[in-house]
């Protein structure tokens, strides 16, 4: 394969005439005559009246097509090798879930007609310039901690004062002429109007990765036409964020009022002044993301938790963990998040059923078919699966209304695994609500 | 043409040098980097030092890929970035500045907020350049001296800015990438007759960002200066309106 192992190229093409768009990812770009045969596949497919989604190569690579409104394809290429991420069908789900983010970025920056209507390539090509800084953030995936692009579910922070926070950011939204506000803590959504929560669960991930990004820049507001992939396609509302604290912004979606001049003299400190202090409170939150009331399990290394009917999730990596002295080293905590990943993207292509309520791609459905295939296989759905390593024990536990997914230290016996998950999961709950 | 003020008449210039500043200028400063407040925080003296701050909003505006953002990063001390990322909407970013006023000796915090719009999405939504107008007091008109077509649009945009709605908005010219001089596009010359012809403050910015204070004082200095200037020049107006009415 002509791409370094583990990494990923992103390439973007008219569905009709195959002319190349952009590209992203790695430095070294593929040659044309590679992006050329790759299209032409593809095109050869639909002539023979099958779509080609997904091919691997004899060294671990992977492509993914996949084409949106029939008018841009999106291809995916990943490197594969030994240092890839995990196996060939975690691998798939992370390029599946990477072409609709980068197609939902590219529509949230331009909106669809511009995207699905072409009338001049080149301005096209000109006006997709500026969906490249959300783009380059979907690809390199840095943030540790964030893991909303690949579960779908918004990553978020439980506020010791959620009482506080929440009439703060409903009286804000709703003085500015808003039904649509949440504030962001660390990356992650403190609180949100009832609204926000209404949006399409890919639409609050990627609004969040936005805000993410116009707050690591460090500016202190912004005012940013944004199209909804799902709810406003073709109408730009406006993003108002307000970085309160640096670490914390409130954001709100609004029609043409109020101006983002006046929203700031005249809403922000009526509104936030008074709840200073428990903005500090969130922000100690931190990495943590669970208030300081949930004790967690010494032998319990880094958890993902998602509430599937809200699609909302929590995840932390323990930085000081129960370990016996003797013991080889446990897996740093950037090493904790690579595994946690790995773990959920094991755990939802091989046992666990996906969320139908997310807008799943016909693609990404044929590929699910061979994991329901094997799911029905079994005479029952199962509900929890578990995995040891030599780095970790992993656990995986399903409720109707829950997923949880556990790093623990290897030390703990594997027949004890299941305990320390539901305790988990009750700890948790049983003091957040959550 | 609005009155430009002699640099340094009104206001104690490298200031930031001088022993006095100190306990000022280290409010905003955090472990040696420039301090990023957010809106709900400003710099704190104590009660007995107490300063007023005055508050205004600055217009940020040339082509894509001048450095618009590049440059509101560098006045406020953030990361500069090193790629070009268009900017796909309006980005205000604060700076704060203390100044010592040269005649009273008085020191004020000058909270700047420059607002800095992709030139593309200006083009694309026709909201948002009346929202970067509304209630503004100065404008920077950026070019690059790498690009000449920048340079040159320059009367274009200044023109734009003439009538006598904005005849109160100051007015700074700003030349970018003046670091990049194997690259230069925009002759020395050039630009003295540029300042000629229209009498407009050009200042020039580029560069590694060397102790975090130096290379961008001349630039705020300057930009206090001018606001203080016209603040003073349209309250002596409004006085003389005044009066009248009164006689
Ligand atoms: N060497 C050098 N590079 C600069 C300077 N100012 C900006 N750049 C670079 O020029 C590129 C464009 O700068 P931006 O600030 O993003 O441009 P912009 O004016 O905001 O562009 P739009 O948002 O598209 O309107 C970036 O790669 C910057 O790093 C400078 O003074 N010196
Ligand atoms: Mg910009």
């Amino acid at each position: 394969m002509m791409l370094q192992d583990g990494s990923t190229q992103l390439l973007c093409l008219t569905a009709s005439s195959g002319v190349p768009l952009f590209s992203r990812g790695t430095s070294k770009q593929l040659p044309f005559s590679v992006i050329g045969s790759l299209n032409g596949v593809h095109m050869f497919g639909g002539g023979q009246g099958t779509v080609l989604s997904c091919c691997e190569t004899e060294g671990g690579g992977k492509v993914i097509w996949r084409v949106f409104q029939d008018s841009v394809m999106l291809i995916a290429v990943s490197g594969g090798g030994q240092g890839g991420p995990g196996s060939s069908k975690e691998e798939v789900v992370r390029l599946q879930r990477l072409l609709e983010n980068v197609w939902n970025c590219m529509v949230l920056v331009l909106g669809q007609d511009e995207l699905a209507n072409v009338r001049n390539v080149e301005r096209l090509k000109r006006d997709l310039r500026s969906c490249f800084s959300l783009i380059d953030q979907l690809l390199e995936d840095r943030q540790e901690g964030i893991l909303g692009s690949l579960t779908h579910c918004a990553d978020c922070l439980l506020p010791p004062n959620p009482t506080l926070v929440q009439q703060a950011v409903d009286g804000f939204a709703q003085a500015a002429d808003s039904e649509f506000g949440c504030l962001i803590v660390h990356g992650r959504i403190a609180a949100a109007t009832e609204k926000w929560w209404r949006l399409a669960p890919q639409e609050v991930v990627l609004l969040s990765a936005l805000i993410r990004f116009l707050s690591a820049s460090g500016s202190t507001s912004c005012d940013y036409p944004v199209f909804l992939p799902h709810g406003s396609p073709t109408v730009a509302h406006r993003l108002l964020r307000f970085q309160l604290l640096p670490g914390a912004d409130v954001c709100v979606l609004c029609g043409p009022t109020p101006s983002l001049h006046k929203a700031e003299t005249g809403l922000v400190c009526r509104f936030w002044s008074p709840v200073v202090e428990t903005l500090r409170e969130c922000l100690t939150v931190g990495e943590r993301c669970l208030p300081g009331s949930v004790s967690l399990r010494p032998d319990v290394m880094a958890l993902l938790l998602i509430n599937r009917e809200t699609r909302r999730s929590v995840s932390c990596v323990k930085t000081s963990t129960h370990h016996p002295p003797g013991d080889p080293p446990l897996p740093s905590k950037s090493r904790c998040w690579e595994l946690l990943k790995l773990f959920y993207m094991f755990s939802m292509s091989r046992y666990f059923a996906q969320e139908e309520t997310l807008c799943v791609s016909q693609e990404e459905r044929t590929q699910r078919g061979t994991t329901e295939d094997f799911v029905l296989g079994f005479s029952h759905q199962p509900q929890q699966c578990y995995l040891v390593t030599e780095e970790c024990k992993s656990y995986g536990l399903q409720t109707p209304q829950h997923q949880l997914f556990l790093l623990i230290v290897p030390s703990v016996p594997t027949f004890a695994l299941r305990t320390v998950a539901t305790q988990t999961l009750s700890d948790i709950v049983s003091v957040t609500g959550f | 043409m609005a009155q430009v003020p002699l640099h340094g008449s009104l206001i104690v210039s490298d200031w930031h040098r001088c022993k006095d500043s100190k306990e000022y200028f280290c409010k905003i400063l955090h472990k040696k980097r420039r301090k990023n407040f957010g809106l709900l925080e400003s710099p704190v003296m104590p009660p007995q030092a107490a300063v007023d701050t005055v508050h205004y909003k600055i217009f940020i505006t040339g082509k894509s890929g001048v450095g618009k953002t590049a440059l509101a990063a560098r006045l406020a001390g953030l990361n500069i970035p090193n790629i070009h990322h268009e900017t796909t909407g309006i980005e205000t970013t604060v700076a704060y500045w203390p100044v010592k006023l040269r005649e009273s000796g008085r020191v004020l915090f000058f909270r700047l907020q420059l607002w800095d719009c992709g030139e593309n999405a200006l083009r694309r939504f026709d909201h948002l350049l009346p929202s970067c107008k509304e209630q503004v007091d100065a404008v920077l008109f950026l070019f690059s001296f790498t690009d000449r077509t920048s340079f040159d649009d320059l009367s274009n945009q200044i023109t734009k800015w003439s009538g006598p709605s904005v005849s109160r908005v100051v007015k700074l010219v700003v030349g970018t990438k003046f670091d990049l001089f194997m690259h230069c596009d925009v002759a020395e010359r050039d630009v003295r007759d540029f300042q000629a012809t229209w009498n407009l403050p050009v200042l020039r910015t580029g560069g590694e960002v060397s102790d975090g204070l130096g290379d961008v004082a001349p630039l705020l200095n300057c930009l206090a200066e001018n606001l203080w200037h016209q603040d003073c020049v349209t309250a002596s107006q409004r006085f003389q309106e005044e009066t009248v009415t009164v006689l």
